[in-house]
């Protein structure tokens, strides 16, 4: 019954997929805008099979149909209701058809949005677009990814579970779909650049179009990242958030590329220049997310998060190779439209600004991509095996985020065109003592070594230069000031200079040490005590789970515990953590020998400001939806530069503030 | 306060004093943050940076810092006993290299072909870096196509006649300090 319902989904949507991109197309090319018009049934009936497929899943997932082969693998009666239910995207199949739902929804909204303009070619080529890639994502699921294969489950069977350490933090139900929100969210803004090079419209129509759908795709993608790296610190066990591990590569280059995009985006409506680079930027943003889920789904790399290898990939490589080429050919062709007259004054603007953080961006996302990769190449070129591992991305990457906080502390006060030294001294002095400020204060609270405090001292700088956009923005337009693309854009900055500051305090003040205890003994460390005060067993449906008892400075009892899956035999750990505003101390158990008088073997890491990285991810979310929020509405015709000397007296840099 | 007018009084030698006083204070504060240190690294500090430089054996891309596999917590006692014994951090990883082979240090080596990793990035950012500095000469050698008198007409007449009223005279354009607000 689910297999037949599942399998009916698929089969609509990718019917519905193909027939539709191949009906639209001809609509266009023919001009017959009845045909055209269909796209909004046939985006309704993607829609319908992506959920349909959706449905059948999660309703045999409850079930436990294992008649359904993807239950049999990834189910369990044992496995508790949400993580049951987070089981669908716990494992590839699963997640090709909530990424295709997804798809599908985006193209519905899509739909509704511009429905008034659904016979314009470039609405109606941008639809085509992404019907293909909804056709591709359909077809691995009726094919090399098909979640609906049959099973004959002999009497009694009961399947594996879910992998242990998808089922042990309620974060799994919500980080991956805010993931795959982000990442096929950017197909949106793909399919509009493409629909630019079809038809030849590549001013900035397309761009204001899409400049919401792009903001709301990034603000998915960032808080999908960094839930996951809270998962990874709430679940892993290991007193980190961030491994360099390919998964998080795969999501963190298209985040890299996305927000080079943001901001060159902002050149191309003013001063019309960067045509090629920014519609290249988007296909480089979704091709790596296809790139990304090539990576880490085939099993070419080996990495904590990647399914068992499947035929998966050879499809995933053939798709990316389409979507690179056929941006190639479509810049190519249309080379002499994308032409733009512009130049840029000085490097010393808004727009000179703009460019630096694309190149530094651009480095950012190579030096991951390379990282990723060069352990693929060496052993193709040489058969040798190497490793690519966390100290060399923190040795690439550090010089560049301190380039980046630079930027983000002279950028946001540069007017475009040209600036003068005295306007940025004049504008600057603040932000900087600020960031001075935090320098010293960094070194007296005990923070050493070049790098960090630089970082803070940066972060610092940063953080002013965004405040002060942001008192001079609420003292003219009041709490619109605080709404808008520029203002919500300075939010997510003091968001960004939160999580630098968190990340160069944590990843340079990190303590960690092992301890072995019996009940009743103390330790002290860094500052904190910790006593061992026993050992709770419990069954669990799933799992035995051994919780120690152990008191933080007398606070708690906090209960780090060793969970025993019954199928499988895992024994997972799950980390407890004392989180403060300022230092986290995390437990985790290493091991537990003895019933009457246990030996508890713990692992205690303390590393400052962690809880700072999650406030940081929230004010970033804040401000993405403070960006998407409409700002004072622009009269169309209103000059966009500067006014021309004849049309206007030169105006003073500063209003005299007070 | 009038900051503009009193800023312009001030001698050039006067604008500088501020930025030349902050100079010294990073100055100062950066040499205490890198040559005064809290204490030498323990022993169990040393464990733990050379544990994040060696890759666990039987885990998929993990250190031996992050893993708790067995064989990474038997690898973690050993490198303590290293570090008991007074080898150095690189005759640690040596040691490894020549036991599990070259793939279980994730540090690439900066010989043969493996020194690209660290090349390639410092090369495209340098091409980058380039590219743009020509960027810029090409612009500033081309001529700034300033606005003509039929220009400012066409800009005038849609101002004034055109489908939108012209704007409000109170401010002028919407954008006062010329730091692209709310658009």
């Amino acid at each position: 019954m689910n297999v037949a319902l599942g399998r009916a989904g698929v089969t609509l949507g990718l019917a519905a997929a193909l027939l539709g991109a191949v009906t639209v197309a001809y609509g266009l090319l023919r001009r017959r805008p009845d045909l055209v018009r269909l796209s909004r049934v046939y985006a309704a009936l993607v829609l319908l099979g992506g959920v349909v497929a959706f449905i059948a899943m999660e309703r045999a997932l409850i079930t436990r149909d294992f008649t359904v082969k993807f239950v049999a693998d990834n189910g369990s009666t044992k496995t508790p209701a949400l993580y049951n239910v987070a089981t669908l995207w716990g494992a590839l199949e699963g997640s090709i058809i909530l990424w295709a739902t997804i798809l599908g929804g985006y193209l519905m909204a899509v739909v509704v949005k511009f429905r008034r303009r659904l016979t314009d070619p470039l609405v109606g080529w941008a639809l085509v677009t992404m019907l293909l890639v909804a056709t591709f994502f359909f077809f691995l699921m009726a094919g090399p990814a098909n979640p609906f294969r049959t099973f004959s489950p002999p009497p009694g069977f009961d399947g594996p579970g879910p992998n242990p350490l998808l089922q042990n933090h309620p974060l799994m139900a919500f980080h991956p779909p805010m993931l795959y929100l982000g990442y096929v969210g950017f197909t949106v803004p793909f399919a509009f650049a493409i629909a630019a090079l079809v038809t030849g419209r590549v001013g900035e129509g397309w761009l204001l179009a899409t400049r919401r759908w792009t903001l709301i795709a990034w603000g998915f993608l960032t808080v999908g990242i960094i839930l996951g790296a809270w998962w990874s610190y709430e679940v892993l066990g290991w007193g980190g958030y961030w491994a360099w591990d390919p998964v998080e590569n795969a999501s963190f280059m298209p985040w890299l590329t996305g927000t080079a995009y943001l901001h060159s985006v902002l050149v191309q409506e003013r001063r019309g220049m960067l045509r090629v680079w920014n519609i290249s930027l988007l296909c480089a943003t979704f091709s790596l997310t296809i790139l990304g889920t090539f990576i880490t789904r085939s099993g070419v790399l080996e990495s904590v998060h990647a399914f068992t290898e499947s035929s998966i990939g050879p499809a995933l490589l053939i798709f990316f190779s389409i979507v690179v080429l056929a941006t190639v050919v479509l810049i190519g062709w249309r080379g002499d439209r994308l032409r733009s007259p512009g130049r840029i004054d000085s490097p010393l603007s808004r727009e000179g600004a703009f460019l630096a953080n694309n190149v530094l961006f651009g480095a950012f996302a190579f030096v991951i991509l390379i990282g990723t990769v060069f352990p693929l190449i060496v052993e193709a070129l040489t058969s040798d095996r190497i490793s690519v591992g966390v100290p060399y991305f923190n040795r690439m990457t550090m010089p560049i985020g301190l380039a980046l906080l630079f930027l983000m502390a002279i950028a946001p006060v540069l007017p475009w065109r040209k600036a003068s030294g005295e306007l940025l001294r004049h504008r600057l002095l603040w932000p900087a003592w600020i960031g001075v400020g935090a320098m010293v204060l960094g070194v007296l609270l005990g923070a050493r070594g070049l790098a960090p405090v630089i970082a803070f001292g940066l972060g610092g700088f940063a953080g002013g230069s965004a405040g002060r956009q942001l008192v001079l923005a609420a003292r003219r337009q009041g709490w619109r000031g605080l709404v808008g693309r520029a203002n919500g854009g300075m939010i997510v900055h003091l968001g960004v200079v939160i999580i630098a500051v968190a990340f160069a305090a944590s990843s340079s003040c990190v303590r960690q040490a092992e301890f072995t205890l019996q009940v009743g003994q103390s330790a002290s460390f860094s500052g904190h005590t910790l006593t061992f005060e026993g050992v709770t067993t419990r069954e669990e449906s799933a799992k035995t789970v051994q919780q120690a008892l152990v008191r933080i400075d007398g606070t708690g009892p906090w209960g780090p515990s060793l969970n025993r899956f019954a199928n499988g035999g895992q024994t997972i750990g799950t980390p407890s953590v004392r989180s403060t505003f300022t230092d986290d101390v995390a437990l985790s158990i290493i091991d537990i020998k003895g019933s009457d008088a246990p030996t508890l073997t713990l692992r205690v890491t303390v590393q400052p400001l962690i809880l700072w990285l999650w406030i940081g991810g929230g004010v970033m979310a804040l401000g993405t939806l403070l960006a998407v929020f409409p700002g004072r509405r622009r009269n169309p015709l209103d000059p966009v530069s500067a006014p021309t000397v004849a049309a206007a007296p030169p105006r003073t840099p500063e209003p005299s503030a007070p | 306060m009038t900051a503009g007018a009193t800023r312009s009084a001030r001698s050039p030698v006067r604008r500088w004093v501020p930025w030349v006083a902050m100079a010294v204070v990073i100055v100062a504060v950066l040499s205490v943050a890198t040559f005064t240190t809290r204490s030498a690294p323990t022993a169990q500090d040393r464990v733990n940076t050379i544990s994040t430089t060696i890759k666990c054996p039987v885990c998929a891309g993990e250190s031996v810092a992050v893993s708790n596999a067995p064989a990474s917590l038997e690898i973690r006692k050993e490198i303590a006993e290293q570090v008991q014994q007074g080898q150095t951090d690189e005759q640690i990883r040596a040691y490894y290299a020549a036991r599990y082979g070259e793939a279980i240090l994730l540090t690439p080596s900066a010989e043969g072909i493996n020194a690209l990793v660290w090349i390639l990035p410092v090369v495209a950012l340098a091409l980058a870096l380039a590219g743009l500095a020509i960027a810029f000469r090409r612009w500033s050698l081309t001529e700034d196509s300033s606005a003509t008198d039929a220009d400012r007409a066409l800009v005038a007449s849609a101002l004034a006649g055109g489908s939108g009223p012209p704007a409000d005279p109170e401010s002028p354009v919407d954008d006062d300090h010329g730091e692209g607000s709310s658009r």
